[in-house]
């Protein structure tokens, strides 16, 4: 049932375009990083991780919260037209499954948007000329990124679920990233979804997290991850939709 | 026409965009007074009312473009959700009407939000100076200003919302948009004057200039060829957006 499920996501995104959205953002992201780096090259002496600062600052902080928002209310549209919901909700399977499957799908072209983003950063670097090797540390910013981004997942999509709008849920987003900021820089950035991701992607300091640091960050993302889905199932099973 | 107008703003009473303006807003306004005041501690000689409009006006060049998509977006995909463009096209109404109304509601909420951000600017600064006097042509001006902008972005942005009934493209189209304006000031001259989304910065009355390798900031005033340049872009957006949709298939 559950493969199924996931299926009949994927069918619904099938001629969708989507794509186009999502390798949009990295790709402008990584051009204008890369050539800001190209023209400070006199400051930005410390290469792979001085261009990382420049590729992933409005990636990690602006971009890539909005594109989750946008997977999740994309994913979400469906339903909300010709009241879909309708059929989803009538459907003999678990309310738990159709919201797992949504998540499940947006963790996946997330994770390929993640592997994307570091694709065309390894190769700028190479075009750039980058001679030291690529930092280990880029493959746990990615990952750790991509994990942050699941409670943002969460949450986008018990928005996006509430709100039949397509823009609303996008504009809250964008409300939570500088709220997130705000919450980063007053250093309580482990306790907002939003700022785990600029925590976990290396955004503002590439400083690598502390063994309990790297700790408090997933226990934190898999809290957050747990109470907003449950949040969304429950809502999905109380409220009339 | 005016029924045409107040039916939009009748279709968004229970919307809550005046009050997602606002968080937008504040969101921002918060972040440019944090940042000003730093600065100003840093620098207690440089002018406050300069300082605070150039920040806003460069902090606009990201966050009104995105809420130039969130509002047109909202404002034209309610028909789309409600599948209610059928009845509006076979109501008594022209659809260069039903157009304009939309362009007009779009820019009257974004009025909202500039004037918002106007009291505001004005109740920070006189806290911060040690006068009380307000430069009420300098606070026009950059209502002005903002609002030519923001009338070139939503033209442009309704044109591609109801061209492209995906939502995700017009509002990615806008959040491009919000990073090209934020990054703008870095391009040459020649190359911004081709970036409407750096008009926020490049229309605003006070600008910042280099000289001797200090920052100083200086009040401008817009030539005629620069404002014709913005009414021509708000007018051809507009009536290519209106013409296309006029002969779109709903």
């Amino acid at each position: 049932m559950f493969k199924k499920s996931i299926s009949a996501e994927w069918l619904k995104l099938r001629n969708s375009r989507i794509w186009l959205v999502l390798i949009t953002l990295p790709v402008i992201s990584i051009l204008l990083g890369s050539i800001n780096y190209y023209f400070n090259q006199g400051v930005l002496q410390n290469e792979w991780y001085s261009l990382w600062t420049q590729v992933s600052l409005f990636y990690g902080e602006f971009f890539l919260p909005i594109l989750i928002a946008i997977c999740c209310a994309y994913i979400c549209r469906l339903e909300h037209m010709n009241k879909n919901w309708n059929i989803v909700m009538t459907s003999p399977v678990p309310i738990r499954s159709v919201f797992t499957t949504k998540l499940i799908i947006i963790a996946i072209l997330i994770f390929i948007i993640q592997i994307f983003f570091l694709i065309l950063y390894f190769i700028v670097g190479k075009i750039l000329g980058l001679s030291s090797q690529i930092p280990s540390e880029t493959i746990g910013w990615i990952l750790r990124g991509w994990f942050a981004s699941l409670s943002i997942s969460a949450i986008q999509l018990r928005l996006s679920i509430q709100i039949k709008s397509f823009a609303a849920p996008i504009g809250i987003s964008l409300c939570c990233v500088f709220i997130g900021l705000g919450m980063y820089i007053m250093e309580f950035g482990m306790f907002f979804p939003y700022s785990l991701l600029s925590i976990g992607m290396g955004v503002l300091s590439q400083e690598g997290l502390t063994i309990v640091e790297n700790i408090q960050f997933f226990v934190m993302n898999i809290l957050f991850t747990i109470l907003f889905s449950s949040f969304a199932i429950y809502r999905l099973k109380t409220a009339d939709i | 026409m005016i029924k045409a107008i107040s039916l939009e703003f009748f279709k968004l009473r229970r919307k809550k965009i005046f009050l997602m303006i606002t968080l937008f807003l504040g969101c921002e306004i918060l972040w440019a007074f944090m940042s000003v005041s730093i600065s100003l501690s840093r620098n207690p000689n440089s002018p406050v009312w300069e300082s605070t409009l150039t920040t806003i006006a460069s902090m606009n060049g990201l966050f009104l473009p995105i809420i130039c998509a969130i509002v047109s977006s909202r404002i034209c995909d309610m028909e789309n959700k409600g599948n209610t463009w059928k009845l509006l096209i076979s109501s008594n109404l022209n659809r260069k009407f039903i157009y304009a109304a939309k362009y007009i509601c779009s820019g009257t909420l974004l009025l909202y939000g500039v004037v918002l951000q106007a009291f505001a600017i004005t109740i920070f600064t006189i806290t911060k100076s040690s006068t009380v006097i307000i430069p009420l042509s300098l606070i026009m001006r950059f209502i002005g200003s903002t609002m030519l902008a923001s009338m070139v972005i939503l033209a442009l942005q309704q044109w591609i919302t109801l061209a492209v009934k995906n939502q995700a493209f017009a509002l990615c189209f806008g959040m491009i948009g919000g990073f090209l304006g934020i990054v703008s000031d870095f391009f040459p001259e020649t190359v911004r004057r081709t970036v409407i989304w750096s008009y926020y910065t490049g229309l605003c009355p006070v600008k910042y200039y280099f000289t001797n390798g200090s920052l100083e900031l200086i009040q401008q005033n817009l030539g005629l060829g620069m404002l014709t340049a913005v009414f021509l872009l708000i007018i051809i957006f507009y009536i290519a957006g209106s013409h296309h949709f006029s002969r779109q298939e709903i």
